[in-house]
This record gives C-alpha cells, sequence and structure tokens, in this order.
C-alpha cells in the first residue's frame, strides 16, 4: 500500500513538472517584445512592417490575442489536461501533429547516441583504465578532449571529411540508418568524454576497494574483474549523468539537426521560437520534458537493478 | 550524485603530486596565454581586428598570416587574439551568475527544508528538464542577441546542475560531526554557516566552477554558431565559427583553427579543473 | 536559415553550360545527350514555409509547380497567354477581360472556368486569402466577376497598367474553390489543388515535399519549353538549410538542382555544373534611411552616409565577385523603367563626405575619432535582419561598410536583430533604428508606390521604413502608374527614383539574386522571369 502511495506521489510530481515546463514556457514566450499577430502577418508576406489594427483583427479574434493573458493561459491549460496541445499557428495543423512527426527522428537520434557514447566510454574505460601509465594517460587524454568539442563544430568537420571528401556517408542522409551515422557519432563523441570521465573516477576508485582485490585472489582473470565487479559500481555515476545527458542532447540535437538538414523537433523549435508560434514551442517542451522525466525513472531503475541495495529507496 | 561524500576521502600524498605533471604544464601555459590575450592583446600582436584590407582577402596561413585571413582580408590570428577576452569573459561570466543562482537557491534549499525545500527542489527539477539551448534560444529572443544577453542566457541554462549539487554538498556538510559539535559548543547559527558550513560545502565545488568555464565557452560558442551570439564585427570565437562556416571547403582555416583553439582552451581548463579537483578532493557531478 | 527571396528572376541567366554560352535566357542548358523520360529530380531548397501557398516567396516557389497563373512572363517581360488564352482591355484602362483556356481541369476533377478565377480574386483581396498579392494590386482592384463559364472580367478602380505583370507572380496562383471548401484547413495547406503541372503527393515536414506528375497536364504557358505533362515522373523538393550540404550533395549525385549555390563556391559551379544566376526586379537590397528622427533626419548627413563607404568594393569582397553591386536604392536593376543614371550617384568620396558632416555642424571629433555635435556622437544605429535577410556573406559587407564610416567619423552600431524581433515589430518604431537594409521584389517599378507611398494617419504605410513623405514623389509614381504609354511611365519612374536618390531617403547596395547550380545531365530547367519561380514541368534527363 505504501509502495502504490510512493509511486502515485511521484507521478503526480512528474506531471507538474512536465505542466509546470510548459506553463513557464507559456508565458516565457509572451515576454518577447512585440506582437504575435504582427509577427504572423510578417512571416505570411516576408515583411518587417506594422500593420493596421484593421488587418490584425481576424488573427487576433481567431487565436485570441486580445483575450487577458490570464485567460489565454487558463485556456492553454484546459487543453492540456484534454490532451490538446493546441494549434500550430504557423503550420495550421494541431500542435501533436506537429511534434508527431518530427518526435521519432530525434528520439531515435539522441538515444542512439546515448547508446553510442556508452559503448564508447564504457570500451575506453575497460581498455585503458590502469593499464600503465601510457596507456591511462592516453585515455584520459582523449576523454577530457572528447570532451571538450563543440558538437557543432565535430559536426562540420566530420560531415566535411566523411562525406563530402571521403563520400562515405550521404550528405543529405534524412533519416536512413547509413545517414543517421554521422549525426548520431556528433552528438556521441562529445558525450562519450563526459561519461568516460566520470566512470573513469569511479572505476579508480572501485579498484581500489577490497572486495577486488578479493576476487582476484579467488584467481579471478583481470578482464572479469573488471567486467563483472568493478563495472557494476563504477557506472552508477554514470548513469544518473544520462538522464541530465538526455536534455543535453536535446539541444545538442538541434545543431545536429540543422547542419545534417535532418528531420527532428530541433529544427521545429528553431523556427517555431523565431515565428512566435506559442503553442509549438510549449507543445515541444512539454514532450521533451516528458521524456526526461521518464527518462529519469528508467535512470532510478536501472540504479536499482544495478545496485540491489539502493532498490529500497536508499536514495 | 555519489561523489558528494563528505568529509572527503583522506589521501596520502605522494611526493610525485605535488610537482605539475606536464599536461598540467601545457594547460597552464595556454591558459596563461588565454589570460594575457584577454588583458592586453596588444602585447601579442600590433594589428587590428577589425582592420580590413580588401588586397588580401582569404590568404592561407603563412609567416606573415598565420591563421590566414578572412574574406575582409582582416588577419584571423589577430581575430583570435582579440576574441579572447570575449570567449572568456562570457565564459567566466556565465559560470559566476550560474554559481551566484546555484548558491543561493541550493542554500535556501538545505538549509530551510521542509516545503521550500520541496518547492527549491521542484524548480530546479523543471529547469532541469528543459533542454539549456531553448532556455538560451528564449533568453535570446526576449532581450535580442548581446554580450550580456550570451552571459545571460548560458548562464541560466546551467545554473540548475549547480543547484543541485550546491544543495547536495551544504546537506552533506550539515550533517558532518563538526557542525553538531559547534552547535553543542553554543556558537550562534549565523557564525556557524558563515565560518564552516559556507567554505566546506563550497570548496569542493572550485573545481567544478573550473570546468564549467570551459563548457560555457563551448557552449556560447553553440549560440554564436546559431546566429545568435554577440554581434559583429566582434571577433568572438564561436561567431568567427559560424563566419568559417561556409569557407570550410575553399578556405578551410576560417572553420578549422578557430575551431581547434576552442578546444585547446576548453581542454586546458578542463584539465586545470580535474587537476584541481584531484587536490582538494571533491564533487564530480 | 535564409527567409525571404521575394525576387523576380529577370531574364538574366547569363550561364556557362558546359563552357558553352547558351543564347536562352533564364534556361539551364537545351543541348547535348539524348533525352529520357521519366526519373526523379532532386531539388536542393533551402527554407521550408508554413504552407504550400501564401504571400511569401518561399511559398511562390513551390505553390508554382502546383497552381497555374492566368498569365505569364516571358524572358523579354511580354505578358503571355496561361491559364487565358487572350484578353482585352476596356479603352478607359479599368476592364481586364480574360477568356479562359476551354476543358482546363483541376486535378480534383472540377473545371478551371471563370467563376474559379473569380473566386480566388476575392479569396486574396476580401478573404486574408493572399497579403502579398493583395497589397500588389490593392488600391486599384475593384471586383472579379464570371461572365459566362470561359469569360471573367476584373475591374480596376483607376487605370493600371502594372496589373498584368504583378499578377504573373506565383501568389496569384489559382486554386480549386470547391477543395478549398470543401476540404480542411490543414488540407489546404499541405496539398493545395490546382491545375499545374505537379501535384503535392507528400509531405515530409522538415525533409522534403514529393511531387508528383500530374498526367492530365493541359494548360502550360505559352513561354513553357514544351507541351504537354511533366516530363520526370517525380520532385522531390528537399529543404537543406546548410550551404556546405546543400552545395556538396550535387558533386555526389544526392540532388540534381541547388538554390543558393555559397558565394564562395561559385566559380568552382561554373566549371562543373549548369548554372543560373537571376537578378531579380524590385527594390534591390538597400538602406532605408531614417529621415524622420536621429541624425539622418538631415540630408547632409544622410548624403555624407552615401559617400563615405566603398558600397561597391564592399558588395565585391563579402558576395566574392559574384553579386553585383545596385547604387540605385529605389530600383534593381532589372526592374523595367530603372534609370542607371540614378545609380551612378554617391561613388566613394570620403573628402565629400567629411565636407558634408562638417557643413552639417558634426565638426568636432571625440578620442575614438568620432564625430561629434555639441557633444553628442555620431552614432548610426544599424538593425538588420541577421541569419535570414544577411547571410553570412552580406554580413561581412556591413562590417566592412562599418569600417569604412569609422574612417569619417560615424560610428555606425550593427545591431543584428532575430527573425522574431523584426517581424514582432520591435524595429518598427523610427527611434529604434536609424538605417536598415532591406528588399522586396517585383516585377514592376510600380513597386516604388507601395514602398513609398507617403504615410498619413488615416492611411499609414508601414512599408515606407524611411519615413519619407513626399508629396513630389508620391504624384510622380501615381502618374507613372496610370500611364499607359510604357516609355513615358518609364520617365516618370526614372524621376521617382531621382528624388529618391537625391534625398538620399534609400542608400543603395546590392541586387538580390537567385543562384542555381544544375546537374549536367539534367536540361531545360528554367526561371519564370517574375520572380525566378524553378520550373521543372519541361525538364529532362539526359543518357
Amino acid at each position: 500500500m505504501n509502495q502504490v502511495w510512493r509511486i502515485a506521489v511521484k507521478v503526480a510530481a512528474s506531471v507538474a513538472v512536465i505542466v509546470a515546463a510548459a506553463s513557464v514556457t507559456f508565458f516565457a514566450q509572451l515576454a518577447v517584445p512585440g506582437d504575435r499577430a504582427t509577427a504572423l502577418m510578417n512571416l505570411q508576406t516576408g515583411q518587417e512592417k506594422l500593420w493596421t489594427a484593421q488587418e490584425l483583427a481576424p488573427l487576433n479574434e481567431r487565436f485570441g490575442f486580445d483575450d487577458p493573458i490570464l485567460l489565454q493561459y487558463l485556456h492553454y491549460l484546459g487543453g492540456l489536461f484534454q490532451g490538446d496541445l493546441g494549434t500550430s499557428y504557423t503550420q495550421k495543423r494541431p500542435v501533436a501533429d506537429v511534434i508527431g512527426g518530427q518526435l521519432p527522428p530525434s528520439l531515435i537520434l539522441t538515444v542512439a547516441a546515448l547508446v553510442v557514447a556508452w559503448l564508447l566510454a564504457l570500451g575506453m574505460t575497460l581498455l585503458t583504465v590502469r593499464r600503465g601509465r601510457f596507456l591511462s594517460g592516453l585515455g584520459s587524454a582523449w576523454e577530457a578532449l572528447t570532451a571538450s568539442l563543440p558538437h557543432y563544430w565535430v559536426g562540420v568537420v566530420l560531415l566535411v571529411v566523411f562525406a563530402v571528401q571521403l563520400r562515405m556517408f550521404p550528405i543529405i542522409g534524412g533519416t536512413s540508418a547509413w545517414g543517421s551515422v554521422l549525426p548520431v557519432l556528433t552528438l556521441a563523441i562529445p558525450l562519450a568524454g563526459f561519461l568516460g570521465q566520470v566512470t573513469r573516477d569511479e572505476f579508480v576508485q572501485v579498484l581500489r576497494q577490497p572486495f577486488v582485490t578479493t576476487a582476484r585472489s579467488r584467481g579471478m582473470s583481470d578482464l572479469g574483474v573488471r567486467v563483472r565487479h568493478v563495472l557494476r559500481h563504477a557506472v552508477l555515476p554514470a548513469i544518473t549523468l544520462s538522464g541530465w545527458a538526455l536534455g543535453a542532447l536535446v539541444s545538442g540535437a538541434v545543431i545536429t539537426e540543422n547542419i545534417f538538414g535532418r528531420p527532428g523537433i530541433g529544427q521545429v523549435l528553431v523556427t517555431a521560437v523565431n515565428t512566435r508560434d506559442l503553442p509549438t514551442v510549449s507543445g515541444i517542451v512539454l514532450v521533451v520534458a516528458a521524456v526526461y522525466v521518464v527518462a529519469n525513472l528508467l535512470v532510478d531503475l536501472a540504479y536499482a537493478a544495478i545496485d540491489p541495495r539502493l532498490a529500497r529507496g536508499a536514495r | 550524485m555519489s561523489a558528494l561524500s563528505w568529509p572527503l576521502r583522506a589521501r596520502a600524498w605522494a611526493w610525485r603530486d605535488r610537482l605539475p605533471s606536464l599536461g598540467t604544464t601545457l594547460s597552464l601555459l595556454v591558459v596563461g596565454f588565454v589570460v594575457i590575450a584577454a588583458i592586453a592583446p596588444a602585447l601579442l600582436t600590433d594589428r587590428s581586428p577589425t582592420a580590413i584590407d580588401l588586397t588580401s582577402t582569404l590568404l592561407p596561413p603563412s609567416w606573415q598570416h598565420p591563421f590566414g585571413t578572412d574574406d575582409a582580408g582582416r588577419d584571423l590570428l589577430t581575430r583570435v587574439i582579440y576574441g579572447s577576452r570575449l570567449s572568456l569573459g562570457i565564459g567566466i561570466g556565465a559560470t559566476a551568475l550560474a554559481f551566484l543562482i546555484a548558491t543561493v537557491l541550493g542554500f535556501a534549499a538545505a538549509l530551510s527544508g521542509g516545503a521550500v525545500d520541496a518547492v527549491i527542489t521542484r524548480v530546479i527539477e523543471v529547469a532541469f528538464a528543459f533542454p539549456a539551448l531553448l532556455l538560451g534560444l528564449l533568453v535570446i529572443t526576449i532581450r535580442g542577441p548581446s554580450l550580456a544577453t550570451e552571459i545571460i542566457a548560458v548562464g541560466i541554462g546551467s545554473a540548475p546542475g549547480y543547484a543541485r549539487m550546491v544543495r547536495g554538498q551544504v546537506l552533506a556538510v550539515r550533517q558532518a560531526g563538526f557542525m553538531e559539535a559547534a552547535a553543542a559548543l553554543g556558537h550562534r547559527r549565523l557564525p556557524i554557516w558563515r565560518r564552516h558550513l559556507f567554505p566546506n560545502a563550497m570548496r569542493p565545488l572550485v573545481a567544478v566552477v573550473t570546468l564549467g568555464i570551459g563548457q560555457s565557452i563551448v557552449w556560447a560558442s553553440g549560440l554564436s554558431f546559431l546566429g545568435l551570439g554577440v554581434p559583429p564585427p566582434s571577433p568572438e570565437w564561436g561567431a568567427l565559427l559560424d563566419a568559417g562556416r561556409l569557407h570550410i571547403t575553399t578556405s578551410w582555416w576560417l572553420e578549422i583553427l578557430p575551431g581547434l583553439v576552442i578546444v585547446l582552451v576548453a581542454l586546458s581548463v578542463t584539465a586545470l579543473g580535474r587537476t584541481l579537483q584531484n587536490r582538494l578532493g571533491g564533487a564530480s557531478r | 536559415m535564409t527567409r525571404s527571396r521575394r525576387r523576380v528572376a529577370l531574364a538574366v541567366a547569363a550561364l556557362l553550360a558546359g563552357g558553352a554560352l547558351t543564347a536562352c535566357g533564364g534556361a539551364a542548358g537545351t543541348s547535348g545527350g539524348a533525352p529520357t523520360t521519366g526519373g526523379t529530380i532532386i531539388y536542393g531548397h533551402v527554407q521550408e514555409p508554413p504552407c504550400i501557398f501564401g504571400g511569401w516567396i518561399q511559398q511562390a516557389y513551390i505553390s508554382r509547380q502546383v497552381l497555374d497563373g492566368l498569365v505569364a512572363m516571358a524572358d523579354d517581360g511580354a505578358v503571355k497567354p496561361w491559364l487565358a488564352t487572350e484578353w482585352k482591355v476596356s479603352p478607359d484602362g479599368t476592364k481586364y477581360t480574360f477568356t479562359l483556356k476551354d476543358g482546363v481541369k483541376f486535378t480534383d476533377g472540377t473545371p478551371v472556368d471563370a467563376a474559379a478565377v473569380a473566386w480566388n480574386f476575392d479569396y486574396w483581396e476580401n478573404h486574408g486569402g493572399n497579403s502579398t498579392a493583395k497589397v500588389s494590386i490593392d488600391p486599384y482592384y475593384k471586383a472579379a466577376k464570371a461572365l459566362d463559364a470561359t469569360h471573367v472580367e476584373i475591374s480596376l478602380n483607376k487605370p493600371y497598367p502594372p496589373f498584368l505583370p504583378l499578377i504573373t507572380q506565383g501568389y496569384f496562383g489559382i486554386q480549386s474553390p470547391t477543395a478549398f471548401k470543401s476540404r480542411t484547413e490543414k488540407e489546404n495547406c499541405e496539398k493545395p489543388i490546382g491545375s499545374g503541372g505537379f501535384v503535392v503527393k507528400e509531405w515530409k515536414h522538415g525533409e522534403e515535399v514529393v511531387l508528383t506528375k500530374n498526367p492530365g497536364y493541359a494548360s502550360w504557358p505559352a513561354n513553357a519549353r514544351h507541351e504537354g505533362p511533366a516530363i520526370v515522373d517525380e520532385v522531390r523538393w528537399k529543404f537543406v538549410a546548410d550551404g556546405v550540404s546543400r552545395y556538396a550533395s550535387l558533386s555526389t549525385g544526392e540532388s540534381h538542382v541547388v538554390y543558393e549555390v555559397p558565394t564562395v563556391n561559385w566559380k568552382d559551379a561554373q566549371a562543373r555544373y549548369q548554372t543560373i544566376r537571376y537578378i531579380t526586379p524590385g527594390k534591390p537590397v538597400s538602406f532605408y534611411i531614417n529621415t524622420k528622427v536621429g541624425p539622418f533626419s538631415d540630408k547632409l548627413v544622410r548624403q555624407a552616409f552615401a559617400y563615405g563607404a566603398d558600397r561597391k568594393a564592399a558588395v565585391e569582397a563579402g558576395f566574392h565577385g559574384v553579386i553585383p553591386y545596385e547604387g540605385n536604392p529605389a530600383v534593381s536593376q532589372a526592374t523595367p523603367g530603372y534609370d542607371a543614371e540614378v545609380a551612378k550617384a554617391y561613388a566613394f568620396d570620403p573628402a565629400k563626405a567629411g565636407q558634408l558632416l562638417d557643413q552639417a555642424g558634426w565638426t568636432a571629433r571625440d578620442a575614438a575619432g568620432v564625430r561629434t555635435k555639441n557633444g553628442a556622437p555620431l552614432t548610426v544605429k544599424l538593425v538588420y535582419g541577421a541569419g535570414f535577410i544577411f547571410t553570412q556573406e552580406g554580413s561581412t559587407v556591413l562590417q566592412v561598410l562599418q569600417e569604412q564610416w569609422k574612417q569619417i567619423g560615424f560610428d555606425v552600431k550593427l545591431i543584428p536583430a532575430t527573425q522574431a524581433e523584426l517581424w514582432g515589430g520591435k524595429y518598427s518604431d523610427p527611434s529604434t533604428f536609424d538605417a536598415t537594409p532591406s528588399y522586396w521584389t517585383s516585377p514592376s517599378s510600380a513597386i516604388l508606390w507601395i514602398v513609398w507611398r507617403p504615410s498619413t494617419p488615416d492611411n499609414p504605410n508601414f512599408s515606407n521604413r524611411s519615413f519619407f513623405n513626399n508629396e513630389t514623389l508620391s504624384q510622380t509614381i501615381q502618374q507613372a502608374n496610370g500611364e499607359a504609354d510604357a516609355a513615358k511611365a518609364n520617365d516618370l519612374y526614372g524621376q521617382a527614383q531621382k528624388i529618391i536618390q537625391d534625398d538620399a531617403a534609400g542608400i543603395g547596395l546590392y541586387t538580390q539574386n537567385s543562384t542555381y547550380a544544375v546537374a549536367r545531365n539534367l536540361k531545360d530547367v528554367w526561371l519564370e522571369k517574375s520572380q525566378g519561380e524553378p520550373v521543372f514541368s519541361d525538364a529532362y534527363f539526359t543518357k
């Protein structure tokens, strides 16, 4: 019973976080100087001028821009609880539609990047930690270097080297598997540096623990010890980081999608912010926040699976 | 948040640890160079970062122009040198802002406890669920692109992560034995906080700050790359990258060299931060 | 992230196809290789519009593939039959009677009849259908009426000879009223129904619009390169914002046509592909100078500003010699009625600029070398749309100019404005800027009226961003707009340009251009002349 209550509280809190994120976005966008109807008229005509009240009236009427802000917000909130994210001002279709189409490619991109980053980080850690000064040094240097790489720069360089010059990958890859390789790497390489650094620190600490010596004395192979005992503990902080990383990846995805001309939520977001398409921006934030919350729930589960001590909520 | 344990593990300091390693030395050199460039760029070059010369545009790197020239004939190395004040300033300014916000929130949450703590923790949680880039975009659309905007955008974007750390540190330190001892000795709360809690909670975060500066530089250049950074003709590094992007297949130096500089500086600052972290012992994320 | 391109393509297009200069105007390559039918053209465009049709040039580009217009503009500027086979103008110049081609059907099977055409005009003018179409003909348009199934009459308030060239623009594409009224807004936005050479099959947002050929196409314009439905089966209209990727995709065969070739790659493109460069008519990229508030309310300071920088050299540097300098702030060299003499004014003369500033009282200089008057520095707020109106290349031009203006004592602040700021109206008030560059394409000098009509409280003109209310100018343009004799009209338009230039109410910079690179095995891709919309229905691959 207690367990059920705890889960209920957790879910309620998560929903609150999601709705709050969307609400903050809603109000932040109202703080943007300028008038939404004017922006829409200018978008529709490619102008940058003022319009007469008469010209703006139909838009104000249609989207309720003239209503008190509180009323607009309540209207939006009411929609949210009915599962309606509103209608895009610019694309004239439901926001759920706008986002729905663009979400899968972005999710695939970020999740793939997270997986690849994990593989790279783990590989690097297993192979180089405490393997002598040279290898260890190389490993940390590599991690520090990759963690310092700006996404966009990696993207541009990868694109030019591997797609334009060597022609190993398509330039306009869209969402095809082969075309996704470079965008995924663009996001994964810097992240792998981060995860690697954290895992390495922990790995070194754990290797010093007595149970490691015990395991070794039982005649376990070095790799066996590393994988079965040490890794298990060493990945915990990095797993925590993964929840955070997913948020960071969404930011990186905006840039990556831009460089590789890949469809996704990032492109939609930048356009929507620029055109003051308030429901779309709020909707995207809502979805990203939801993904973040779910990811962190998963992190908790992974944590418990890896470290049974934590299963009973010792955190 | 596993490593936020306090007191930190006691460590045997071998004499070797006291000498800076090769990596640290090189990092110090790079950072020192950039700091000089930021404070007194004229010491390093006698050219002007905005002086145009339409007779020598798009020249590849040479002795005369070690980083080549751009399409207005400006010397790229000079621009990179003058840009370090901006980029470093944004890095430091944004990190400072982020820490200021984080310290206020973190301390308030940890020390108040109860409902206040719950609310602040939720706020941090909400901010965390926000993609940092979106925060940046929103700040920029509200304020318009400028140096201050970029600092605010990056600062606000990275504050929640730090706030969480500060709160964790304060909670950990508060439960430490010496705090209870001080209270038991009848010391008043405020002096205890000032003398014990604050320094002990913040010390491990010094290294994190250093790490944050490197990341802020990278982030700020990301905003500039989206064309949302410091207005031209400022040679902020991200703006240089943005300008070089179209040239990458024809005049590679315009994109590659400023990029390498950002990586090198971020790497050096990070390396120093980690050295510091090892010396002080301390908080990772 | 380039917005815009309200560009109109003029004949132009000197194109080097495989090193050989082709004689034919705006088309890419017409000879060599055995023609084939079928295939898919992959076209790399820059920006994705919110809907397929609308008043933004980005929408006109793509709606041209799907919707037909009443009339088309030939490379020599003559208006040719399209959906209308012929037309009559009443002797007083206020009634246009169009005869429609018989038997043409929209792709939903309904007929393209006079009622449908009249409905479209009414939709643009009175129901918010297309605000750019509306503003082009607004003060003159009165009503549209179907006389019978094949005759439609458009009546005007006053004679307006530019009416015909103006309606050749893509904004005036005719849609099926039946489809429009019976379908949802979303369907109309994504898949408008016209009678054009292609139909929208699918819009993968963020990636591409897939257009398939309309096998029953029967209404090609008189200036089409071939008669009959499209030769290729499909056009994949891809959105590739990054210039490097877009151009490089040609070399790997991932695209066959790309829009907006980066100027650094132009020479390479000329050597490897067929290239088309169109200079757009209408207002070029020129500065609106705020004549109402600030330092530029003094005409002498405006003129000093114009003299004070080598705009030609700056444009050549920023655009790597590809895009032409335009000294005429009012209309570009591709516009009918353009006055070349007017363009020659204010050639770079720093001494003269200094003299004018002295004369205007800006004699002292502060420590930084900025001129001052009564202690106030000569600061100029130059606001520009960063990343969408001005690409990186344009931004270089502004930085070069800024440095030159500094030499004569102007402290020019470059203020990049985001789309949200500019479109939201942050820089609309006269107090917010001193100069702002912008363009507006139009196939006629009648654009002068749209931009320079005096703004009055009763009838404000927010397009007049110089806040320049000049009665003589107003009279001259109105007279020109109503003048039936083209030579006389052009003479009047020339006078109008001179008034604007003499007063330095605007300062010229460069022409707005469309550049295209086309793979060598794809022939007969051409740009229609009024706006530079690419036309793919005549294109074919060669073996």
